[in-house]
């Protein structure tokens, strides 16, 4: 294991820039997850890591040394890809043997029996060890495939949106799982997706990246509260932050400069309207079941806040609004800390 | 709407209602079929209608000759001599083929030529497609330059390897002797009984391997790229990706190529016929040849019947040994 670290790193393809001058640190042992939306060079960031791409510009270092300039294999990676890329034709056994069987890792068979029943059991497949991969369900197969990056130690392991083809129960079950494996083994891992849970649950530090840029990065628990911008606020929470220009509701705190108001739920007092005054109209209340969305109308704007199961409100209501040490961004929409 | 333990309907009187009224809504919106139209015809018989001429013209040029053959396998008809008594003979024709030398000389040439020709052409075939797959700048074009040979005319080819074969003016034979400083007349290539059936070989390998090459360019194509990147991660050897991801990912496709191949030459004809004929002696008399020499020379009718049967009965049974086999490694 070791830290792995991203230098001024810059890469095109064509006209389009898919990483614009990238600085970031992944510590020894840390879990980064990279979350941005489709194109904004996440997948591409890892490929630089593992030497698929070669940078325009900047440098790679990996535990110090410059592997800009090396091939894939010399870089000591391991990357697990979205697709489920087992090799077709060998059983589970021989996939997660495969990585072991380089001449330049000079293991015994024996030794590589042992490490592959270890990982079996991590990634909770060893009852399967000798069927063909193309006989698994996509679950087991990302659990093989995950399991053929876990089988080595490296440096660091990437992992390009590894749950993302799996049904919603299974990822959360491999979610959790992968949170255990990397700190039972405390291994490096840079880890991309577009699934805000996913980033949320499993991170040490969250990147935020747009547009090839690094937006923000910190814990989860930064991210969430002190965003940076409008773009990093608006990538976390469920439902999403309600963006309000200033002046639509009463905000006696906000600071000097304020242009807009970022809302989320616990940021929104919001009670039935009495003796006449009121602030909006509930426009629909939609049941999830354990929570509730509030629709709110709010003069001409739409507002989603999350209310409580029996909650009282129904359509039509009249209610009053108050913010309760909400966001506040600037006219360039970066946060002002108040 | 029937319930599976007892058989009794369980539909209430409403839900039947319901149905049957939905059904006549269903009768009254679909349009009158073609059937319908068509005076009263049902679906099927349309259909039929459809497909017999294709099956009339299966029936005459297949079906019908095939067992027309298999009967006269069983006599001494000659096709030159109509008016005389055809007489039944059993099996003899067919322990006769199986006594003779000579037919077996023919099989002996065409295995020779079978194996040779598949070997070669998969070799090469193969090798071509893996090259192409590199993607190098201007693939498209050379893929398309090696295509020429197989969008010629067997007969085209036959008559125009004949030129390239001549000792006089041939550019073949002036090409490898001025490689190899043997004087062009001593290269018969045609007309030496030691060159004349590595002279068909190199014809048909020249024509038949951009199509190997095809099916396997397919075979490689089909294979994802971040296989071998994530093979290259794995710090796995060009040498070490090619055993253990390129060819085993492209096998269904070599054995296809190989099987459409074999069954091809097996009954080479046109090339052969053209280049050699048969000679000299009978050295490149490959089965079909035989058969044509039996049938339209010697007017062996059931004699060459029976030698049509026992080739059909060949190639059709060792195809279907060899498709067992490609579905397995197709399935593993």
């Amino acid at each position: 294991m070791a830290d792995v670290s991203l230098r001024n790193v810059s890469k095109a393809f064509g006209d389009t820039q898919a990483i614009d001058d990238l600085n970031v640190t992944i510590k020894d042992g840390e879990f980064v997850v990279l979350l941005g939306p489709t194109g904004a060079g996440k997948t591409t960031t890892l490929r630089l890591i593992a030497g698929l791409e070669r940078p325009d510009n900047g440098s790679i270092l990996i535990g110090g040394r410059d592997v800009t300039k090396l091939e894939p294999a010399m870089r000591d990676v391991a990357f697990v890809f979205q697709q489920y890329s087992l090799y077709p034709h060998l059983t589970v056994y021989e996939n997660l043997a495969f990585p072991l069987r380089s001449p330049s890792r000079n293991f015994t068979e024996d030794q590589i029996k042992a490490r592959v029943a270890e990982i079996a059991k991590l990634v909770r497949i060893d009852h399967k060890l000798e069927n063909k991969s193309t006989k698994l369900s996509g679950g087991e197969m990302q659990r093989v495939a995950i399991g053929r990056a876990l089988v080595r130690k490296p440096s660091i392991y990437l992992m390009d949106e590894p749950l993302s083809s799996l049904d919603a129960k299974l990822r959360g079950d491999l979610r959790l799982e992968l949170k255990r494996i990397q700190s039972e083994l405390f291994s490096t891992l840079l880890y991309v997706t577009h699934d805000q849970i996913e980033a949320m649950t499993m991170a040490d530090r969250i990147g935020i990246l747009a547009e090839g840029r690094l937006v923000q990065i910190g814990t989860p628990r930064e991210i969430y509260t002190q965003p940076a911008n409008l773009h990093v606020a608006a990538r976390l929470g469920q439902p999403a932050i309600n963006i309000l220009p200033a002046g639509l509701l009463p905000a006696d705190a906000a600071p000097a400069g304020t242009k807009t108001i970022g809302a989320r739920t616990e940021h929104l007092t919001i009670e039935k309207a009495t003796n006449g005054h009121a602030d909006g109209t509930v426009d629909w209340v939609e049941h999830l079941g354990d929570q509730n969305h509030l629709h709110v109308t709010v003069k001409d704007r739409k507002l989603v806040t999350l209310a409580e199961p029996d909650t009282a409100f129904a359509k039509g209501d009249t209610v009053t609004i108050r913010f309760n040490e909400p966001l506040y961004f600037d006219g360039a929409g970066n946060r002002i800390a108040g | 709407m029937q319930d599976m333990t007892s058989g009794k309907p369980v539909v209430t009187d409403t839900t039947s209602t319901i149905l049957d009224r939905a059904a006549e809504a269903a009768a009254r919106a679909t349009p009158d079929t073609l059937a319908k139209k068509v005076r009263g015809l049902s679906d099927r018989m349309v259909a039929w209608i459809f497909i017999a001429p294709t099956i009339v013209l299966l029936l005459a040029i297949n079906i019908f000759p095939l067992i027309w053959a298999i009967q006269l396998s069983f006599t001494n008809y000659r096709a030159n001599r109509p008016n005389e008594e055809i007489k039944n003979v059993g099996l003899q024709n067919y322990s006769r083929i199986l006594n003779d030398a000579d037919t077996w000389m023919a099989m002996q040439a065409t295995a020779h030529f079978v194996f040779w020709t598949i070997l070669l052409q998969t070799l090469i075939g193969f090798s071509l497609a893996y090259l192409i797959d590199r993607k190098f700048r201007g693939h498209a074009f050379w893929t398309t330059i090696i295509l020429v040979p197989m969008m010629l005319s067997p007969a085209v080819v036959g008559n125009f390897w004949r030129f390239l074969y001549e000792p006089q003016i041939g550019l073949f034979t002036y090409i490898v002797s001025f490689f190899t400083g043997i004087p062009t007349t001593d290269i018969l290539m045609l007309s030496s009984v030691k060159l004349a059936p590595w002279a068909i070989i190199i014809v048909d390998t020249w024509m038949w391997t951009p199509y190997v090459m095809l099916i396997c360019l397919a075979g490689l194509r089909s294979i994802p790229d971040y296989i071998y990147e994530a093979a290259e991660v794995d710090r796995a050897s060009n040498w070490r990706q090619f055993w253990s991801i390129t060819l085993p990912m492209a096998l269904p496709f070599i054995m296809l190529a190989v099987l459409f191949r074999g069954i091809e030459n097996f009954k080479m004809f046109d090339m052969v016929n053209l280049l050699t004929g048969g000679g000299p002696g009978s050295t490149t008399e490959v089965a079909s040849i035989t058969l044509k020499r039996e049938a339209f020379e010697k007017w062996r009718t059931g004699f060459s019947s029976a030698f049509a049967i026992i080739l059909f009965v060949a190639v059709f049974g060792l195809a279907n040994i060899y498709v067992k086999v490609l579905n397995r490694v197709k399935s593993r």
